[in-house]
């Protein structure tokens, strides 16, 4: 490893302080004691992170951001293991113009999509409702989901399932014994990266959410609107808590490098 | 009649011709291989005849009947890829009992082959290590007892050394021969290198082009190439006074051809020259033998024999 030199390490130092000032800021302010957003100098208090319990729909809208972002992910990224099969290792036609399709609701902006959901669901009957939350997200995350699969389906030796295919595998075999698992790597970091992008939507699901399906950001949204106690902060804090338990834990298990990249099984 | 034949095998790429006509015929137990250089058409032929690339014309005969009719999975042959293609999920034993477990083959039964198949090539104690785990050579024999628990009809070699260093090469050449030897299965080496196709093969098939431009043992199609191609590619030539000669074959003489000593190599077990003559730079490989041998800049005869 090479040693950086002392502008480097500045550098590195303010970028992290950058990066990490607003969350510190926001853990420090859920610790006041006052009815008012403020930085707490002397007297420390965990008000706020009991006045959470006064407050049941931040948690219901907690269960309910965790279950959507983990089905809509899942959904995408069973979508996108045969595109990304596909659009990986074959050449046809229209394959580009099936790879922006996928890719689209990157470039199109949440409120527009929002808009567009709101009104195709009131039309559906779809308005409002938890189901509808999970085919706008499916829509939001996908590209996601389809970017690592794709990673992974691309990197995947040819020869391997050639291989199989001599030995006297059938396709479904192949795919089941051999495609699969290799590409499953991809796979929970596609659908790692969907859920996180879905649990942190807002811009769109503001628009679809109606009262009794809002998510966790929706609902701290919705909250400061009206409020400007210091509430959201101690919900914030405690979602960063969990993140960042739920990221050590990840870290140990399996390694946060492989999880956010994708690298395969036998990637060293 | 052969065991596999080719006839007028073919494959074109769009305007490409990959491969042209390709005729041979392979006897049961036999070793041959495809040498050529990169886009000779060798890949594509393994390819064709292990069912992964349609021929564009042509035939291919095991034991008369019609191979391509056959699916790649029910060929049963034998196929150990240039990267190896292990399973890298899965066990050494666990990649060798693969195509038994294709094959319906019992728990028992299985175990005791790949344990057998595992010793052949000197792999007993590594079953239970994933591939990773393993050095470039260990996977290539782990590839080769994969191929080889089948029992395939052919077995098919893809560049299978060309990833290991040289001395590791060398090795397993002479390894692969005695197992190829020990098994008597019909193997289809295809290579871009000569000393290891003359090495293994009992009969070489030298292609340019999509062309077999000589098909014959290794010795002969040394000593007696077909084409200027095949005298250059299997190994080094000298083109003077209208002939070919191979380096070896010339030798420092009293009276002959003229030259002087432009550079002297040693390689340890022999001399390589390069010598200025009339006709041009002639390449001349000498036996060490511990005597004293021309230096740079001297002036030197070479003389070799009529053929």
């Amino acid at each position: 490893m090479s040693r950086n030199g002392p502008i480097a390490l500045i550098y590195h130092t303010l970028f992290v302080i950058f990066m990490l000032a607003p969350i510190l800021v926001v853990c420090f302010v859920a610790f006041t004691p006052e009815g008012y957003l403020s930085f707490p100098t002397d007297r420390w208090s965990l008000r706020w992170f009991y006045a959470i319990g006064r407050y049941p729909e931040f948690i219901s809208a907690f269960w309910r951001s965790l279950w959507l972002g983990a089905l809509s992910s899942a959904i995408a990224v069973a979508f996108s293991v045969p595109a990304a099969l596909a659009i990986g290792r074959h050449r046809f036609r229209g394959r580009d113009a099936m790879t922006a399709l996928f890719m689209s609701p990157l470039m199109i902006p949440h409120v527009v999509l929002g808009i567009a959901f709101l009104r195709f669901f009131t039309e559906l009957g779809l308005g409002g409702t938890f189901v509808g939350l999970v085919l706008a997200h499916i829509v939001v995350v996908l590209p996601f989901a389809l970017r690592l699969t794709l990673a992974s389906a691309v990197g995947l030796d040819r020869s391997i399932e050639h291989a199989a295919i001599s030995l006297g595998a059938s396709d479904r075999t192949v795919l089941r014994r051999i495609t699969l698992p290799l590409v499953l790597p991809g796979l929970i970091s596609g659908w790692a990266l969907a859920f996180i992008n879905s649990f942190d939507e807002v811009t769109m699901t503001v628009f679809i959410a109606a009262p009794g399906t809002e998510t966790l950001p929706v609902r701290m949204f919705l909250y400061i609107q009206d409020n400007i106690d210091p509430l959201v902060t101690s919900v914030s804090a405690c979602v960063i808590a969990i993140t960042a338990a739920a990221l050590i834990a990840l870290d140990r298990a399996y390694g946060l490098e492989r999880l956010l990249v994708g690298r395969s099984v036998d990637g060293r | 009649m052969a065991f596999l034949s080719l006839e007028g095998l073919s494959k074109h790429f769009g305007t490409h011709v990959a491969v042209d006509g390709l005729t041979l015929a392979v006897e049961k137990g036999e070793f041959v291989s495809l040498l050529g250089p990169s886009g000779c058409g060798k890949t594509t032929t393994l390819q064709m005849i292990a069912g992964f690339v349609e021929p564009s014309g042509g035939a291919i005969r095991l034991e008369g009947r019609d191979l391509l009719a056959v699916k790649p999975a029910k060929r049963g042959l034998g196929i150990v890829f240039q990267s190896y293609a292990l399973f890298p999920h899965m066990t050494v034993a666990e990649n060798v009992a693969f195509g038994l477990e294709m094959q319906g083959v019992a728990a028992a039964e299985r175990t005791r082959r790949v344990g057998e198949t595992l010793e052949l090539v000197g792999l007993g104690t590594f079953a239970g290590r994933y591939p990773r785990q393993m050095s470039g050579g260990q996977q290539q024999r782990v590839a080769l007892a994969r191929a080889l628990v089948i029992r395939p009809q052919i077995l098919l070699l893809d560049e299978p050394l060309s990833n290991l260093d040289a001395k590791l090469r060398e090795e397993m050449q002479i390894e692969l021969r005695q197992i190829q030897r020990t098994v008597g299965t019909t193997t289809i080496l295809v290579t871009h290198d000569q000393a290891e196709a003359m090495a293994l093969s009992d009969r070489l098939v030298v292609m340019n082009h999509g062309r077999a431009e000589q098909i014959g043992p290794p010795h002969e199609a040394y000593e007696r190439p077909a084409t200027p191609f095949v005298a250059s590619f299997l190994g080094r030539t000298n083109l003077v006074n209208g002939t070919t000669v191979r380096p070896e074959k010339i030798w420092f003489a009293t009276s002959g051809l003229a030259g002087k000593v432009r550079t002297r190599i040693f390689q340890g077990n022999h001399w390589l020259y390069q010598i200025e003559t009339a006709d041009g730079l002639v390449t001349v490989i000498r036996q060490n033998t511990g005597e004293a041998m021309p230096g740079e800049g001297e002036a030197v005869h070479l003389a070799w024999a009529a053929t």
